[in-house]
């Protein structure tokens, strides 16, 4: 049983939409930017990869409208994206039990620190009885599955950065155990608010002290020092590939791979040995019987921290050898996400098998000898037929790695709603 | 009284932007199915805000017979409840 990605939903500060999301990591488009005077989180970050504006008066209604999080906001937008991408009305397209949804995130925290201070300053009757159906880790995918009819296999994944990763790969475990037809999986974050940012900067991971905000995240380069925090989500529809054929629909991409491993040896620093990341892209490149030598393009998780990026250069070597294949991070661009990076990344992957074209890593102006991997420099990188692979990797040391290949279902596309 | 704490009710429920008109509510009117058709968090919702205004108190057990209440009943009852807070204990800690 085989899994193509037929749809792709993704709201990120680099633009909305695989086809611009993949335009701008190609040409270079950052989404970051210093807050705005007015946003939230203005006192408590330098820099950060803030959302465009987006229309939610069709969502925030009614009496709940103070208590929705963003992060379910997103979702429930996300999700319409990914479904009217690939033509999927559920009940009309599939079954609604053979639908399943598996949204990852931390959750909506931003609204709870609000709640918070409001039951400060006015005691139980300032906090909502609206607060958890708002907030709860589970909700964005709860929220989908009310709103568009989903009812089958539903889950939330609290793997931190790692968790939209492994939300598609649990959408690909169901549907290789005939568990359903179609799997909306991802996640969704929205992490800029004051408490979140300040414990970020305290705890030194942010990038800080740059005049021009689009050159604060710089995976792999010398002069990094820290990651750019970012808000977004992305939701891929996975499918049964037969199930697309059936309903001549298109696919972009197959998941062919999945692993996972844990580093259990600190809750912030990876693994000195690296043997979490290694583990993890070995044993992806098992489960999808494909050899190191015919992966031609890795999407590293590439943050920009000092420790984070020299371990995963390492873990890439001992993968690959000396030679890697081409490596490329575009956090550079986006920012981090959180769990929705390991989605947007995932759809980068994904594209860039079936484009045969890899972006590159920008800011990457003066290689790090300690991160020393076959970088993609300045400019896109055509690559051969093959496989790619993308990683995510956690707070806590989970780690999720994902190797795409060419679509097998009949009919193929390279980017939202055309034929090719 | 009555009338403030009918005019609050009426005013609580506007503000919680329900999506269906409300201004016509008569004092015969349900609060729950068959009425207003207030769901049980909108239900608690406007306990909470009628506890914070007039300084009484609802008990959990209270709140399905809040929903077969009409406007006036409730009423009625915060009213009489009103009353009794200055010589009365709250029923529950």
């Amino acid at each position: 049983m085989t899994a193509t990605v037929t749809g792709i939903g993704l709201l990120t500060p680099v633009g909305r939409g695989i086809d611009d999301v993949f335009d701008a990591l190609c040409a270079g488009r950052s989404g970051l930017s210093r807050p705005a005077e007015d946003h939230p989180a203005a006192n408590s970050l330098e820099v950060g990869g803030f959302l465009p504006d987006i229309d939610t008066s069709e969502i925030l209604i009614g009496p709940e409208a103070n208590t929705l999080d963003r992060v379910v906001v997103l979702a429930l937008l996300t999700a319409q994206d990914a479904l009217d991408d690939a033509g999927i009305v559920v009940g009309r397209d599939v079954e609604p039990e053979r639908v399943a949804v598996i949204i990852g995130g931390v959750g909506g925290m931003a609204t709870m620190e609000r709640q918070v201070l409001r039951r400060a300053e006015r005691g139980r009757a300032g906090v909502s009885p609206y607060l958890l159906p708002g907030i709860l880790p589970n909700m964005p995918a709860a929220r989908v599955a009310i709103k568009f009819g989903i009812r089958g296999y539903s889950s939330s994944i609290g793997t931190a950065c790692a968790s939209g990763a492994q939300a598609i790969a649990d959408g690909l475990r169901l549907i290789r155990e005939d568990l359903a037809d179609v799997v909306l999986c991802g996640a969704s974050e929205a992490p800029l608010f004051p408490t979140f940012a300040d414990t970020f900067t305290n705890a030194r991971v942010l990038a800080s002290r740059w005049a021009d905000p689009t050159e604060a995240s710089r995976p792999f380069d010398r002069r990094r020092n820290g990651f750019v925090l970012a808000e977004g989500a992305g939701l891929l529809v996975l499918e049964r590939t037969d199930h697309a054929d059936a309903r001549g629909a298109t696919g972009y991409a197959n998941v062919v791979g999945w692993g996972a491993t844990t580093d259990a040896h600190h809750p912030t620093t990876p693994r000195p040995d690296g043997a979490g990341a290694i583990g993890c892209m070995r044993r992806t490149l098992a489960d999808a019987h494909v050899e190191p030598a015919d992966v031609n393009y890795v999407n590293a998780h590439g943050t920009g921290t000092k420790l984070g990026d020299v371990a995963e250069a390492a873990a890439i070597r001992a993968v690959f050898g000396e030679t890697t294949p081409p490596v490329s991070a575009t956090k550079a661009l986006t920012g981090h996400m959180l769990g929705t990076s390991g989605v947007v990344e995932a759809a980068a992957t994904a594209v860039a098998v079936h484009r045969r074209i890899a972006p590159p890593t920008y800011n990457l102006d003066d290689p790090d000898p300690a991160c020393a991997v076959e970088h993609i420099r300045k400019a896109p990188l055509a690559l051969g037929a093959g496989w790619a692979l993308s990683n995510s990797f956690g707070f806590g040391g989970q780690n999720v790695s994902l190797l795409f290949g060419p679509p097998t279902t009949t009919l193929t596309r390279t980017g939202s709603n055309q034929g090719d | 009284m009555k009338d403030e704490i009918r005019a609050f009710i009426v005013k609580s429920l506007l503000d919680m932007d329900l999506g269906y008109g409300i201004e016509d509510i008569e004092d015969d009117t349900v609060l729950g199915t068959e009425g207003l058709d207030l769901e049980s968090l909108v239900m608690a919702d406007l306990a909470i805000r009628v506890e914070d205004q007039y300084g009484v108190k609802f008990d959990n057990d209270e709140a399905e017979q809040l929903a077969l209440m009409t406007v006036g009943e409730f009423v009625t009852t915060v009213a009489d409840r009103i009353g009794q807070t200055s010589t009365v204990e709250p029923s529950h800690q």
